[in-house]
């Protein structure tokens, strides 16, 4: 165990050193001065200019600039966005936990949804059931994302006024910002109204959760089926059938631990298909996260901040998808000691 | 009494057009305490009879029977389900590939846990698993497995294949069966380990009189071990009898050309001189011959055999064939 611990801490330091290379590089490739790029700073004087170019060694070679660069980010300073002139590091961790709060009950909601729908259409291989949840999902997954989040909103918060259609929360309850994810801070102040709060909060994330939660969930449902299927199939079903085992104590024992196996690895994959889709649902919920930052500075052509906005949406991905590769070795006993894979 | 007790039983394979004959009316009787071994080459239909047996054929597949007795109970008059609460009881099977039929996720002291008759226990709920927990050892130990704590504690993947079939046989004796089908137990194994296993498995029916059904390709080899034997070609039934009518007097064409092309049997044969072999192979599944399937490879083969030949019996002594070899010997 501790060696895949060790394995997946290097994976995730070399992929980390790519993408500095890659956001390193975005400063170059957009227009304009890359060092206004890289430090966002379009109004300094020249004698700011000279102390900016100095810290990030623009007269030494590449390599250094790199180092000095990556010297910058550790420390935390990604720069000031070229529109607000605020720190981004300061911007980021403001908005980045809405995002986490937002795509992480997006996940959860495919998660649980979709992947129990695929085992009930395997166990039910090629009758009506199967086939009803094999059309929704087709349906699910065709339908483009906008569309179907400016449809909700027209059906759940304006012809049926059930749930608000914008923001995180309601204007009237005032929480003090201390993880960032409203939900959790919610619970942990002392705000005489937490429960209405709270109950208010939920309201707000449900529409565009179930929006984002779609498109992942139907292909839980596909990738959940398909490795039932395999599953079922297998010798060991065989013999556990043979063994005496009734079909429920097959499905809960066997079958669904190893199905999990095959689905959880995809996870880690469609979380980054889930983002994107999110960044899209903050536009059109207004949801205060870095989804709807970002593709505000692509519009203010504010490199700075797409430059580092790209750098942590990436990083967040990719600890997810390290976290999921634990439970994988959590859930698959080969996975834990296998030294070659 | 019989113990199994089957006639004339088919399996169908349901395809898109026409329903292909897997097993064609096949007979099989078990007695208690017999050593039963089910011979044919691979594709003859073997393990799917065994598969019927105990029911775990999947829907794909389709089985009549004129008569299927359990210990004189009729099988044919219960629901599947019934069936197989039946058979699972008293009937236990062991698979070939043993590390596959082990689920790769679950330790080997859960699977074996989970094996075990609740009713066979007794006592209160608390003192259920500390019982369960020395019935698996004490199984472990009947299949000679010394090391229990380590095996208990290990997934399939860290154990040996010959290993996994000792456990495979642990999980089968928790029921307590009266009949033991085992489905090639000993293929892709060293013939150390393969000694092994057939040692186990004849100590055990000689010393709790299990019935034991041995399937395998290799007749010379389950001589040794078996008092009875049922030869079967391309799912049609070839000849029946005690293992030494078989081995010595066979009469039926191809269990003479099975013999014929062991080395054993042919010791006095000249050195660099060929082994006696049948020509061709066996059909597929798709183009199976009418009548006696052996037709196109059997060296006696006349117009007759496309009609399929009655069974014939002479003291216990079964084989299916128009013109056996009986009295031409």
């Amino acid at each position: 165990m501790l060696i895949f611990t060790l394995r997946r801490l290097n994976l995730f330091f070399f992929t980390m050193l790519l993408l500095t290379l890659l956001s390193f590089s975005l400063s170059f490739l957009f227009p304009g001065n890359a060092l206004l790029n890289v430090s966002g700073q379009i109004n300094a004087s020249p004698e700011q200019i000279l102390l900016l170019s100095e810290s990030y060694k623009t007269e030494s070679s590449i390599f250094a600039q790199y180092i000095s660069y990556l010297k910058h980010i550790l420390s935390g300073d990604l720069g000031i966005s070229m529109s607000s002139q605020t720190p981004i590091s300061v911007e980021i961790a403001d908005l980045l936990p809405a995002t986490i709060e937002l795509s992480m009950v997006a996940l959860l909601l495919a998660m649980a949804i979709g992947i129990p729908l695929g085992f009930i259409a395997a166990i039910k291989h090629n009758k009506p059931a199967d086939n009803i949840i094999l059309s929704i999902a087709m349906i699910g997954y065709s339908i483009p994302v906008f569309w179907l989040g400016l449809l909700a909103i027209l059906i759940f918060s304006i012809t049926l006024p059930w749930l608000p259609s914008a923001g995180q929360i309601s204007l009237l309850f005032e929480i003090k910002h201390v993880t960032g994810i409203q939900l959790i801070d919610i619970l942990l102040s002392d705000n005489a109204y937490k429960w209405q709060a709270f109950q208010n909060a939920s309201a707000h994330i449900i529409l565009p959760a179930c929006v984002i939660a779609v498109a992942p969930g139907t292909i839980f449902i596909r990738l959940a089926r398909s490795s039932m299927l395999e599953v079922l199939e297998t010798s060991y079903i065989r013999a556990a059938s043979a063994k005496g085992l009734t079909f429920n104590q097959i499905i809960f024992h066997h079958a669904i631990r190893n199905s999990l196996v095959k689905i959880i690895r995809h996870v880690g994959l469609q979380f980054a298909n889930l983002i994107t889709l999110a960044m899209i649902t903050e536009v059109i919920f207004s949801w205060p996260g870095i989804g709807r930052w970002l593709i505000d500075s692509i519009y203010q052509r504010d490199y700075t901040a797409i430059q580092s906005g790209l750098l942590v949406l990436s990083c967040f991905i990719f600890i997810i998808h390290i976290l999921t590769d634990f439970v994988y070795a959590a859930l698959n006993p080969m996975a834990r000691d296998n030294k070659h894979a | 009494m019989n113990l199994l007790d089957i006639r004339n039983l088919s399996i169908e394979l349901v395809t898109g057009s026409e329903p292909i004959l897997a097993v064609d009316r096949v007979s099989l009787t078990m007695k208690e305490g017999e050593v039963r071994g089910l011979v044919g080459e691979s594709g003859s239909g073997k393990s799917l009879l065994a598969q019927a047996i105990i029911g775990v054929l999947d829907d794909k597949w389709k089985v009549h029977a004129d008569r299927f007795h359990w210990r004189g109970q009729d099988l044919l008059r219960l629901t599947p389900e019934e069936r197989k609460k039946v058979i699972t009881k008293d009937v236990a099977m062991i698979f070939q590939e043993p590390m596959a039929c082990l689920d790769p996720t679950t330790t080997i002291g859960s699977q074996l846990e989970e094996a075990i008759d609740e009713q066979l226990l007794s006592g209160n709920f608390w003192q259920r698993r500390k019982q369960r927990k020395k019935s698996i050892i004490r199984l472990l130990h009947k299949v000679g497995i010394k090391k229990h704590i380590e095996c208990i504690n290990s997934y399939p993947h860290q154990l040996t294949e010959a290993l996994c079939q000792r456990i495979m046989i642990a999980i089968a004796l928790a029921k307590k069966p009266l009949l033991l089908i085992a489905d090639e137990p000993t293929a892709a194994m060293e013939s150390t380990n393969q000694g092994q296993i057939f040692r186990l498995l004849s100590s055990l029916n000689q010393l709790k009189n299990m019935s034991i059904l041995l399937i395998s390709h290799d007749l010379e080899n389950i001589t040794h071990w078996t008092n009875t034997i049922t030869v079967m070609y391309s799912g049609q039934f070839v000849e029946a009898g005690t293992t030494s009518q078989i081995f010595n007097q066979p009469y039926h064409p191809y269990t003479k050309a099975l013999i014929d092309c062991s080395p054993k049997a042919n010791i006095h044969l000249p050195t660099k001189s060929r082994l006696m072999t049948l020509p061709g192979s066996i059909p597929i599944l798709q183009h199976l011959p009418i009548g006696c399937r052996l037709g196109p490879r059997c060296p006696r083969a006349q117009q007759e055999c496309v009609q399929a030949p009655k069974v014939t019996n002479h003291h216990g002594h079964q084989v299916s064939c128009h013109f056996s070899l009986k009295g031409s010997k």
